[in-house]
């Protein structure tokens, strides 16, 4: 009886939990696991588990900031109990993303237009080439103008530099954000450089102020955001 | 309004940007050096709005002068000059502002959604031969005068402001008659006068424009005396008595 209650606990725990054999292969997981997978290779998590591992048979904790997709982690446990087993739990960054919406300073507005005079005002005196593949269907939308134009403004000058870079603006098809209980389409706009992409929590921040949502993975720095009409 | 000049590729994006900004409810900042455009770019932002000087209206709020409920836009010239920025721009909250800055200014950054940044017009040539010509044009028919490009020696340490100046200025001493010139000089000598400046201090008025030009006309020491029809030793006594200014 005991038994299952702590699988249970440990099956809906919000961290991710997986155990591994001696030659990488998943023996369990729980629920947040098996989504953490749809973003990251069961090996590399093996990987992590194994050089995080301690010495000797035991429990080692450590501080380590990870990322993969949305989700970010900030300390990890590696339980090696014997030969055969090992462990790994990730701890979850409380979530900073968009839970509420503060309409008193939402104006509709063409997102492209706001694209357009951010770039321009940016790069003015930069020689950036950015291949442009715009969704021009979307219709206007609600949008902080304000911070979502310092938002946009950090994201051109971390690209300044580049020679060339990509830049996509579409609708997510059969994705959406709930927020307040009310289900909003996103609109996803993808920059895409020659250089791996790292941001700071800065201009995460700012992303936030602006109700988006701004991600990196390799070479691509993500903004996603809710088409409030 | 004075019309913002928009020949080179660089000034027809900031007119764009000036005019897209416009409509938006975000402030904006333009950056430049002396003389570059700041305050008429502001001017096709923001129409018809109030224009303050930043040091004027911050002692204006320090001193409770200013009420903020009487004005939705504001353009506010030289912000770079006002001493506590922040606080400045945090009582000027809800207030759409256009500001013109000579430098950035990173510690009120983010209160500014758009940064227009003008370059300078010696990197702008096709603006420049624009502003050269208008200027030339204007001073010709205020002058009554024909002078050309070739006549100008075009100063651009304070872009658009050292330009005009030295244009009006070589168009108008360029067309003044003998009369003119002699009244200029007139008003000229008695302000000095005034200074209580003797014979001695007052003819190197006359004489060093009048070597600067023979030497530049005749090139030699030589020739210099024969065409003046004065003594050399009195020529290079002259010559090295005013030599700092004839360098």
């Amino acid at each position: 009886m005991m038994k299952d209650f702590y699988e249970e606990l440990i099956e809906n725990d919000l961290n991710p939990y997986l155990l591994f054999d001696s030659n990488g292969k998943v023996k369990s997981y729980n629920k947040e696991a098996e989504f953490l997978l749809n973003f990251v290779s069961i090996r590399e998590l093996f990987e992590l588990a194994v050089s995080n591992a301690s010495i000797n048979f035991g429990f080692n904790q450590k501080y380590i900031s990870l990322k993969y997709n949305k989700q970010s982690y900030y300390a990890i446990l590696v339980g090696y109990a014997n030969e055969d087993e090992i462990a790994l739990r990730l701890y979850k960054v409380v979530s900073n993303y968009t839970t509420t919406i503060n309409n008193n300073k939402l104006k509709m507005v063409n997102i492209f237009s706001l694209i357009d005079l951010s770039k321009n005002s940016t790069l003015l005196q930069s020689d950036l080439i950015i291949d442009e593949l715009y969704d021009i269907s979307i219709p206007e939308m609600k949008i902080n103008i304000n911070d979502f134009l310092l938002c946009l403004n950090s994201c051109f000058e971390y690209f300044k530099d580049d020679k060339k870079i990509s830049l996509q603006v579409q609708i997510k098809i059969g994705e959406y954000e709930v927020i307040e209980n009310k289900k909003y389409k996103i609109v996803a706009l993808s920059f895409i450089a020659d250089k791996k992409v790292v941001i700071d929590s800065a201009l995460e921040q700012k992303a936030s102020k602006a109700n988006a949502n701004i991600f990196f993975n390799q070479n691509e720095l993500l903004i996603e955001l809710p088409i409030i009409m | 309004m004075e019309k913002f000049i928009t020949h080179s590729e660089a000034s027809k994006k900031i007119l764009n940007i000036a005019q897209m900004s416009s409509s938006l409810p975000v402030n904006v900042l333009i950056i430049g050096e002396l003389g570059v455009g700041k305050t008429i770019l502001s001017k096709h932002i923001l129409h018809d709005s109030p224009i303050f000087d930043a040091r004027v209206l911050e002692d204006m709020i320090i001193k409770n002068n200013f009420n903020k409920d009487e004005y939705s836009e504001l353009i506010i010239l030289n912000i770079d000059y006002a001493l506590n920025k922040q606080e400045f721009m945090e009582k000027l909250n809800g207030i759409k502002i256009v500001a013109t800055t000579s430098q950035s200014l990173y510690e009120i950054d983010t209160l500014f959604a758009i940064k227009i940044d003008i370059p300078p017009l010696s990197e702008r040539p096709e603006d420049l031969k624009e502003l050269i010509e208008v200027y030339i044009e204007k001073a010709n028919k205020i002058y009554n005068a024909e002078v050309e490009l070739k006549d100008i020696k075009i100063d651009l340490t304070q872009n658009g402001i050292s330009l005009k100046k030295v244009i009006y200025k070589t168009v108008s001493s360029i067309s003044m008659d003998d009369n003119e010139m002699m009244d200029s000089l007139e008003y000229f000598i008695s302000k000095k006068l005034e200074e209580n400046k003797e014979y001695r201090d007052l003819l190197k008025y006359f004489e060093i424009p009048l070597l600067k030009a023979a030497k530049e006309q005749y090139k030699s020491q030589l020739q210099m005396a024969t065409r003046l029809n004065i003594n050399r030793i009195t020529l290079r006594k002259k010559l090295e008595l005013y030599s700092k200014d004839l360098a």
